[in-house]
Formats: structure tokens, C-alpha cells, sequence
């Protein structure tokens, strides 16, 4: 500790060298904690939503592929008839919570492309189902009441501007069918939730579609949302309900809301697999710019090192004063960087709309936060190695004749 | 105004070689992780491109933007075939007639197609939505360059399914002669590789329409269809006919702006490649920074002698600023020869507007390369400026006494 | 002179190498110095004399022979113990001071104590008392390049003095300075060198600067040609407490001590 002081001017030497690496390390580093976090987000998101027992079911043959409605209510008497009672029941009055949660994929007003989530689901049920949402009582109440009702994320409605009252219209791409829908509600939740999507009730598309002539769509489910009443009854249920299936033309796969996620983030496989060697290619990059930094450094004070050496320190204590002094450079970069990140992430919905809708949400993972500065502490450790062994190597003789 | 030799530059960095080739590194990694990037988004691009014929017409359902969300009735297709203006199917050479290619010589090149997504397996264990097209027989003559490679072409109505070599590496039970699992009753067997040219079709697996409709229970509807035009008037008048003939009301669409319109993805990694270039360029840019600081100070008295000698000011700016470049230069070359080996990694994408998997090939053309000049300009210019500046600042008599 | 000898050099011979050739700087050298004796290496340039010094200081090794100091075989001793001999008790003045000039005047004097167990508080006692000592008071907070070059050779002796070492070697200490600085700086050798009974070796070009040596040493190609022991001067006053046991450095360095923890 008594060597601080000095580590700290030395530090301090050469202010223009040691704040272009630290810089240089803090926005490598900011890149490379936010872009690890795309996707590592997801993973915090999947370990989240485990606590909350819910399963999809959804059909065998992919997304493209609905499941009909009648499944709903197959599932709640194969639940019974097996004895299993793992759909979780309402306390109040014993309603099974279980609820179609079918893909809409409409376009918002004169928007040109579908920008976010909306789904049919059983406003009776469904903010039973997913407790971590909340919408007030009266507009929950408002939702369950009216049919032609939707409610919208906080986001979304910062977003584009939407309030209680208000009209919204979505125009069906994948059904021949328009939604009218009027807002009752705006629901809010956890920060890494969607909240840039909207519900509405799965009656109202439903029947819309049946009154046309064609009928074409209708009872379809899209998927099953069922919340379960305890994780142990999850492999069972799903278990029982694709067996049960499995024989008929719509055969299905149940799965918990996690492993739903994770499919997700596995189509992105490759976009992760680049993203881990940006990372890595980053850091050596990271550990070259430290190391030449630092050996800059040593070279232009070899003849001090050289005097230190004789007025009687040690090889270690110089190996340890030139890699203190590049862990701390190379660590307050990292620091600088991943703090950037971190007050980015905190402030982010003032730049989600600066992404094109790209990043509607960056979260940064402690761990990954944590790996961030460990990582560029490490790569001072590394990067300084050599420079350092360099400087403490020199014969003293020699050290003490060269002229800089 | 006489300027400082390119060879004492040149002489310098020879003698400060390590530091010298460590930013280079620096520079090249640099470069060749974003050219990566951008030569996935420009290998979209020209997949995309590739695939896009402006005289063929992918006709869809009158509300969708694609494939996947798309149907109409099989009537509706089997009408179209017969309308005019449609261009008629080549003789059928004796290597396809070998390989298997159904003969449509005369007939109509119009396909009708359905477009089935279900999730399967790499084979590494993870997941992705593949996308099997149900195919017509005009099909292959629809596709640009369309060749099979290995094995035959499938026989409709037998579950048998072709795919590209790439596919077949990356899927489970996608080699030649294996069974592609879907679900329990849902199997292909894999009688053929083909190629088309890097277009979109690559990323899928073909089989006979009336398999996907009987396994997917969608008999009596197709998801699009696909019909080339004989002439560009003739385009015109076909586009007309289906949108607004009531027998139709679809939606036509030129393939080439078909392709151009699924541009989700592209837009999405040329904005994420955008943002990595730019912050790598900052960081990297400082190194060479600091890499020209420490070249100006350990030459002070060089430069002072220089200025002695009657050097002027910007030409030693210029001197230290083309060092910077030269360094910078070096990189990118190096970066851009790097990212080369990348072009041969094929990379899958999940596509934004279909959430289907795309195969890319990484292709290094223009784009990446103007970005990968545009990293080193930069990298040369702003890393190099301000010690250059300081370099020229420098007091002539104090430079030479300098140690 | 009776005085118990501080360094014995016994055949001792040095030569680098450079791309095969073999140079020799010093052969088979053999030299007694004295305790409390300050003495000058003169001789033109290459001569070996600087080669001589590092060699007494432990920075370098012999290539054969023996050097003994205090009792103590340099050769034998490992790479970490000579440099904690060295801490311990060897002070270095060198011709460009070679001040760290991040550090402040007080700071410089204080790093050889880094190396000690003293607590932060005696480190700066100590380093404040050898500053006075060499007449620089009030001169702590500056930093080497606020300093004359005659001040900063002295924070580089205070940085020499401070761990009160038995061996003081110095390499052409006021080659760097005019002529009245240098005066000022011999002086102050001098004083160490009688008042405090440091034996001082000292490698300088200056016929000025080895008149003040108590013993001249002539080198010439590696060998000694000539060996001028001065009539010693006045004998120093406090040789007696010095036989004592009780080095007089140190009682004075305490006795400041007492003084400012009284201020």
C-alpha cells in the first residue's frame, strides 16, 4: 500500500498516453459489456420467468401452425380425468388458469410493418396467469367488461402516445380480419418484460372472424398459456398433453415459458456465436493496446527503474509497482466503460428510440457487468506481464547508462 | 514545399518494429471484425439480390408481406397458370432429364407453393425455424442457376426432399439418404443436393407441395405462388390482372422487389455493424494515438534537426500524419485479408421478417471494403493528428537539446 | 591507519561480451579500502573506473575474484539479497541525479525507506532530517524540476544518506555542475564523509573534486597505476563516538527527531 502513492503518479506520468488507453479500454469495453448482454439478457429473462410455473403449448409443427381452441378445454378435463390438478386454480372462485395466447402480428395504424407484440388472450384469466404484469383494478375491470377492449404496455404507450379512451386500430396481415380496438388500460411490470406489446380479448378477433362468410382462422388458439400450480406438475402436464395429442393432425409440444424463450434466442445462434468472438478478438485487441501502452511507458523510464533497482528494490517489487500501475489503468477503462453501459441501460428508454426499435430494452447482467471489469483488470494483469518483466529484467548496469 | 522522404518514415517504423506491427494487429483485428459484419450484411444483400427476378411475380394473399403469413385457395393458382403473359417452361436438357427434373417444357412457369415452418434441430443441439417449401414443377426453373449437386431431384407425392450442402451439414438428418425428422409423422427423406446460384433458396428444404399439404393439413390452399413473366409488358399487365380482377384480388409483387422489401435484417446489421464500427474505430484509434505520441517523443531531436535542416511545419505535420496513415494502412490491409478467410464461414440468420433461418455466405464486396478504407482513413487521420501537432508545435532549439 | 577494511577486492576481473568478442574492462584487480575512507577513481574514459564502482555497489558481478564488503562475499549472494544489501547499506549519487520527477523532493528522499518496515510516520521524519542535513529545508513539497541542478544532487545524496548506510559510492557526482555548486556538493561529501564516517567512493574526471578524497586511485586499461593516500586531514571529531558503537548519524538523526516531535 505504501507504494500507491507512487503507482498513482506514475500513473499520472504520461496523462495524455494513460487516458487514450483508458479510452480506448473503456469503449472497447462499453462495446462489448452491451453487445454480451443482448443476449444474455435473455438468459436472465428465462431464469426469471421459471418462478412463475407457466407452460405453451403450441403445435409440433412450429409457430406457423395454430392450435385450435377446443385444445383449451380438452387440456382442463385431461387435467382432471388423470388426476394430475396441475393447472393452477383462481382462489376466488376456482377458475383454472389457462388461456388461448395467440400471435396477432397486425400492423398499428399507417405503420408499414408489424413493430410489436399483440396478443389474443382471456382478459378474465390472464393477469391471473401473469401476476408479475399489473393493470389497475378499474381497468382490469374495464377490460374483462368490454369486448372490443385492448391494454397496452407502458412503453408502448410512451411510445407512440396512447391513452385510456383512445382508439386502436390494428390491420390483420396473417388473418383476413381488421381489429377496432379502444384502450382501457395500461399495464406495467418488470423492466425486462415486454413492455412494448398489448392484449386484447381472443373472443372478440375469434368471432370477427367468424361472422365473415369464409370463416377462415377462426378457432384457433394460436397457442396455450396454462399456469401451473406447482414446477413439480410441469413434466406431467406437459407429458400427458402431448401424448395425448400426438396421434391426431394437430399434435402438440408443451413447454415451459423458459425453454419457449430459449428457442428463441437459439435462432440467433450464429449472431451469438459472432458476438462471443467480437468479444474475444476485442479483448486481445484490448491486451495488445494495454501492453504496447505500458511498454511505451517502461522504455521511456528505464534508467529510473534502473535507479530504483539500485537503490535496492527488488525484482518482484518492480514486476508488482509496473502491473499495479496497468491494472489500474487498464481496470479504471474497464470500469469507465462498463459504468457507461450500466447508466445507458438505466436511462435506455430515452434511447430506444435512437435504435430504429433494433433494442428496445438493454439490461446489463451483474455478471456480466462483474465480467466486464474483471475482464479488463485482467487484461492489464496480462498486457502489463511483459512489459513490466522487461523493465524489471534490465541489468541495472545497463538500465542506468542508457540515455532516453 | 519540400517535403520529408517517405523512406525515413518507412525507415522508422522498421526500427520501432514492434510497436509498429502490434498496432497494425490492433488495426487488422479491428477491421476484420466489422468488414465480418458487414460482409454478412453485404452477402444478405446479394442473396437477396440474387434470388430477385424483376421479371418474376411472387403472388401473394391480398394482406400479407410474405410468405409466411400468406394463403389463397389452390383454385386461385391453378386459374393464374392459365392466364396470359406467362412465359413457358425451357426444353428440358438431358442432364436435368437425368438428374430428374420434371419436364415443363411448353407448360406454363407458374408454381404454386407452400411454405411450412416448424422448429428442428442443428446439429448442435440448438433450435431454428427451417423453412420446407412444398414445391410445384416449375419450381427449379424459377430459381436462378438451380443445379443438383449430389444425389436426384424429388419425386412429388413420395415424401422425399432435396436440400443445399450447407443445409445438409448444418441439420440433423439432413445428409444424402438420411430421414430429415419434422415430428414423429412428419419425415423426408433426403434424395439430393442442390444449388441455386446463393439465392434464398439455399436456405430451404424442397419437397412436393402435396406433402407439406397433406402432413401440415392445408390441401386446397397454397402459401404463394410464383409465375415469370414472358416479356416486361407482359409483368405489367399480369401485376394489373391479379390485384385487380376479381376472380383474384391478390398481391403480386416482382420478386426482385420482394427481396429488396425483406429487409429487416439487413438494416438490422448494418445498424448493429455501424455501432460496432465506429466505437472499434474510436478505440483502435486512440491506440495509434498513443503509438504516434511515443514515436514523436522518442524523435525530438530528430525533428528538431529536421526543422534545422529548413523542413517546414506542415511538412512535418504531413511527415508524422502519413506515418499515422501508413499504420493504419498496414492494418486494414491485414484486416481485410483476415476477414477474406471469414467469406468462407457460411452464417445462419434468423430472418426478421419471416423468423425463418437464412444461410449467408459472408461475401467481402464493395460495401465491406469501403468501410474497412473508411476505419483506416480514420483511424490514420484522427489518430495521427494530434500528434503530429504536437510534433510541428515543438521549439526548435529545446528539440535539439533535448537527451 | 588501523582502521578495520571496508572493501577488499581480491583478483578481481571483469569482461563483456559483444557478438563473441570477449572485452576486458578490469584484470585481476586487488584493492583495500578502509572504513571512513573517501575515495576517488580517476582515469581517462573506459578505463574501468565506473565498472569498478558498480562492482563495490553490487550492481554488477566480477567475471572472477572476490569482493568482500563489511565482511561480506558480494559474489556469494543472491540476486534478491544483494539488492536488500544494497537497501540496507549502500547510497548512490549519481551525475544526473536521476531524481524521480513525479516525485516531490521529500518523496524522492523517502523511497529507499519504502523498502524498510518504518512506518509511514518515522519514513517521513527521517527523510525531513536528511533533508536538512544536506541544507534543504523547506524544500520538501518541490518537485526535481523546481530544483537548481545543485539542489537536486543534493535530494539525491539525502536520498543516499537516508537509510544511513555504511557505503556511499557516487558516479562523477558534480560532473553536471558549475563550478560553485560543485563545491557546495564535495563539501557536503566531505562532511558525511568526516562527520558521519561513511566511507565514500567516488568516480570523477575532476582533479578539483579528487583533491577532496582522502585517497586517489589511478586506472588505467583495467589496472591501477597509481594509488595517493592524502596526509590525512584534521582527524574527524567524532571518531570517538563512532568507536563507541554508537554511530553518530544516528544520534544525530534522533536527536532531530526529539527536536521536532517537540515543534
Amino acid at each position: 500500500m505504501k507504494f500507491l502513492g507512487y503507482i498513482l503518479r506514475n500513473a499520472r506520468r504520461n496523462p495524455v498516453r494513460s487516458l487514450l488507453t483508458i479510452g480506448s479500454i473503456a469503449v472497447c469495453g462499453f462495446l462489448t459489456v452491451a453487445m454480451l448482454s443482448l443476449f444474455s439478457s435473455a438468459d436472465q429473462l428465462r431464469e426469471e420467468v421459471k418462478g412463475y410455473d407457466r407452460v405453451i403449448v403450441m403445435s409440433s409443427q412450429g409457430f406457423a401452425q395454430p392450435v385450435p381452441i377446443a385444445l383449451k378445454n380438452e387440456i382442463i378435463a385431461l387435467d382432471q380425468a388423470r388426476g394430475l390438478n396441475a393447472i393452477a386454480r383462481r382462489a376466488a372462485d376456482g377458475k383454472p388458469l389457462i388461456s388461448p395466447f395467440s400471435w396477432f402480428g397486425g400492423k398499428y395504424k399507417d405503420e408499414q410493418l408489424s413493430l410489436f407484440a399483440q396478443f389474443g388472450i382471456d382478459p378474465d384469466v390472464f393477469f391471473d396467469i401473469y401476476t408479475e404484469l399489473t393493470l389497475p383494478a378499474d381497468q382490469l375491470a374495464a377490460f374483462k367488461a368490454r369486448p372490443d377492449a385492448v391494454v397496452v404496455g407502458r412503453k408502448l404507450a410512451a411510445d407512440k402516445k396512447i391513452a385510456v379512451g383512445d382508439k386502436f386500430p390494428l390491420k390483420g396481415e396473417i388473418y383476413n380480419y381488421d381489429l377496432d380496438l379502444t384502450v382501457v388500460g395500461i399495464f406495467d411490470g418488470p423492466e425486462n418484460r415486454d413492455l412494448r406489446s398489448c392484449y386484447f380479448n381472443w373472443d372478440y378477433l375469434n368471432e370477427g372472424l367468424l361472422s365473415k362468410a369464409s370463416g377462415v382462422g377462426a378457432n384457433n388458439a394460436g397457442t396455450i398459456l396454462i399456469k401451473c400450480a406447482s414446477t413439480a406438475l410441469i413434466p406431467p402436464l406437459c407429458q400427458a398433453i402431448d401424448q395425448a395429442t400426438a396421434n391426431s393432425d394437430r399434435a402438440t409440444k408443451s413447454q415451459t415459458e423458459d425453454a419457449f424463450i430459449g428457442q428463441f434466442a437459439e435462432f440467433t445462434k450464429d449472431l451469438q456465436t459472432y458476438i462471443n468472438l467480437l468479444g474475444v478478438a476485442v479483448a486481445f485487441a484490448l491486451l495488445i493496446i494495454c501492453g504496447v501502452a505500458m511498454a511505451m511507458s517502461m522504455r521511456e523510464r528505464t534508467r529510473e527503474v534502473a535507479v530504483l533497482r539500485a537503490i535496492g528494490f527488488r525484482k518482484p517489487q518492480i514486476l508488482g509497482m509496473v502491473l499495479a500501475e496497468a491494472v489500474l489503468i487498464a481496470g479504471l477503462g474497464g470500469l469507465i466503460g462498463t459504468g457507461t453501459a450500466l447508466l445507458l441501460s438505466k436511462n435506455w428508454d430515452a434511447i430506444a428510440p435512437l435504435t430504429m426499435g433494433f433494442f428496445p430494452y438493454l439490461r446489463i447482467p451483474p455478471q456480466v457487468a462483474l465480467a466486464g471489469i474483471a475482464g479488463s483488470l485482467l487484461i492489464g494483469l496480462i498486457g502489463g506481464y511483459w512489459p513490466a518483466l522487461r523493465a524489471a529484467s534490465i541489468p541495472v548496469v545497463d538500465g542506468l547508462r542508457k540515455v532516453v | 514545399m519540400a517535403l520529408v522522404p517517405l523512406r525515413y518514415n518507412l525507415r522508422n517504423l522498421a526500427v520501432r518494429w514492434p510497436t509498429t506491427l502490434l498496432t497494425v494487429l490492433v488495426v487488422a483485428i479491428v477491421v476484420a471484425c466489422t468488414c465480418v459484419l458487414f460482409g454478412l450484411v453485404d452477402g444478405l444483400e446479394h442473396s437477396n439480390a440474387i434470388s430477385g427476378d424483376p421479371q418474376t411475380l411472387v403472388v401473394l394473399g391480398k394482406r400479407a408481406d410474405n410468405e409466411t403469413s400468406s394463403y389463397f385457395d389452390v383454385d386461385k393458382a391453378q386459374t393464374i397458370a392459365t392466364l396470359d403473359g406467362i412465359a413457358t417452361g425451357p426444353p428440358r436438357t438431358d442432364a436435368q432429364a437425368a438428374a430428374g427434373w420434371p419436364d415443363v417444357e411448353g407448360r406454363p412457369l407458374a408454381a404454386g407453393e407452400i411454405v411450412h415452418i416448424p422448429i428442428m434441430t442443428r446439429t448442435d443441439g440448438s433450435r431454428v425455424n427451417l423453412t420446407i417449401r412444398g414445391v410445384d414443377a416449375a419450381s427449379p426453373y424459377l430459381r436462378p442457376d438451380f443445379q443438383i449437386v449430389a444425389g436426384r431431384y424429388l419425386r412429388p407425392g413420395t415424401r422425399e426432399c432435396i436440400l443445399s450442402p450447407g443445409m445438409s451439414r448444418r441439420f440433423t438428418g439432413a445428409q444424402l439418404g438420411s430421414e430429415l425428422v419434422v415430428t414423429d409423422k412428419e419425415t423426408y427423406r433426403v434424395v439430393g443436393l442442390f444449388t441455386a446460384g446463393g439465392s434464398v433458396a439455399e436456405s430451404e428444404v424442397w419437397t412436393g407441395r402435396d406433402d407439406v399439404a397433406a402432413a401440415t393439413n392445408r390441401t386446397g390452399s397454397v402459401s404463394s405462388m410464383r409465375i415469370r413473366a414472358a416479356s416486361p409488358d407482359a409483368a405489367v399487365a399480369l401485376i394489373d390482372t391479379l390485384s385487380n380482377d376479381n376472380r383474384f384480388v391478390l398481391k403480386p409483387i416482382r420478386e426482385s422487389k420482394y427481396y429488396a422489401d425483406q429487409n429487416l435484417t439487413a438494416l438490422f446489421l448494418t445498424f448493429l455493424g455501424s455501432l460496432i464500427a465506429v466505437l472499434l474505430t474510436i478505440g483502435a484509434l486512440f491506440a495509434a494515438a498513443n503509438t504516434m505520441f511515443a514515436a514523436v517523443k522518442s524523435r525530438t531531436r530528430e525533428i528538431g534537426t529536421l526543422r534545422a535542416l529548413g523542413f517546414s511545419r506542415p511538412a512535418i505535420l504531413f511527415s508524422f500524419l502519413l506515418e499515422a496513415i501508413l499504420i493504419t494502412t498496414l492494418g486494414g490491409l491485414l484486416g481485410a485479408l483476415l476477414s477474406l478467410i471469414a467469406s468462407r464461414w457460411s452464417f445462419g440468420i434468423s430472418d426478421f421478417n419471416t423468423f425463418t433461418e437464412r444461410m449467408i455466405q459472408i461475401r467481402i464486396g464493395l460495401v465491406p471494403l469501403a468501410v474497412a478504407i473508411a476505419m483506416t482513413l480514420a483511424m490514420g487521420i484522427f489518430g495521427g493528428l494530434f500528434p503530429a501537432i504536437r510534433a510541428v508545435r515543438l521549439d526548435v532549439i529545446k528539440a535539439l537539446r533535448e537527451l | 591507519m588501523g582502521r578495520p577494511p571496508a572493501i577488499i577486492l581480491r583478483q578481481v576481473s571483469k569482461e563483456y561480451r559483444r557478438d563473441q568478442i570477449r572485452i576486458p574492462v578490469l584484470s585481476r584487480l586487488d584493492l583495500t579500502v578502509a572504513e571512513g575512507e573517501f575515495l576517488a577513481l580517476m582515469g581517462p574514459s573506459g578505463s574501468g573506473k565506473t565498472t569498478l564502482l558498480n562492482l563495490i555497489a553490487g550492481l554488477d558481478r566480477p567475471t572472477s575474484g572476490e569482493i568482500i564488503v563489511h565482511d561480506l562475499d558480494l559474489t556469494r549472494l543472491s540476486d534478491s539479497q544483494i539488492s536488500r544489501w544494497r537497501s540496507d547499506h549502500v547510497g548512490f549519487i549519481f551525475q544526473t541525479y536521476n531524481l524521480i520527477p513525479v516525485l516531490r523532493a521529500d518523496e524522492n528522499v523517502e523511497l529507499p525507506l519504502l523498502l524498510t518496515k518504518l512506518s509511514r510516520r518515522e519514513r517521513r521524519q527521517r527523510a525531513r532530517t536528511a533533508l536538512r542535513i544536506v541544507g534543504l529545508e523547506g524544500r520538501e513539497d518541490h518537485y526535481p524540476r523546481q530544483l537548481s541542478g545543485g539542489q537536486e544532487q543534493r535530494v539525491a545524496i539525502a536520498r543516499a544518506i537516508v537509510t544511513d548506510p555504511y557505503l556511499l559510492v557516487a558516479d562523477e557526482p558534480t560532473g553536471d555542475l558549475d563550478r560553485q555548486s560543485a563545491e557546495e556538493i564535495l563539501n557536503l561529501m566531505e562532511q558525511l564523509n568526516r562527520e558521519f564516517e561513511k566511507t565514500i567512493v567516488m568516480v570523477t574526471h575532476d582533479p578539483n573534486a579528487a583533491k577532496r578524497a582522502t585517497r586517489i586511485l589511478h586506472l588505467d586499461k583495467g589496472q591501477l597505476v597509481d594509488d595517493v593516500t592524502r596526509a590525512e586531514p584534521s582527524p574527524p571529531k567524532v571518531a570517538e563516538s563512532a568507536a563507541s558503537g554508537d554511530p553518530p548519524y544516528v544520534a544525530d538523526l534522533d536527536t532531530a527527531r526529539r527536536q521536532e516531535a517537540r515543534l
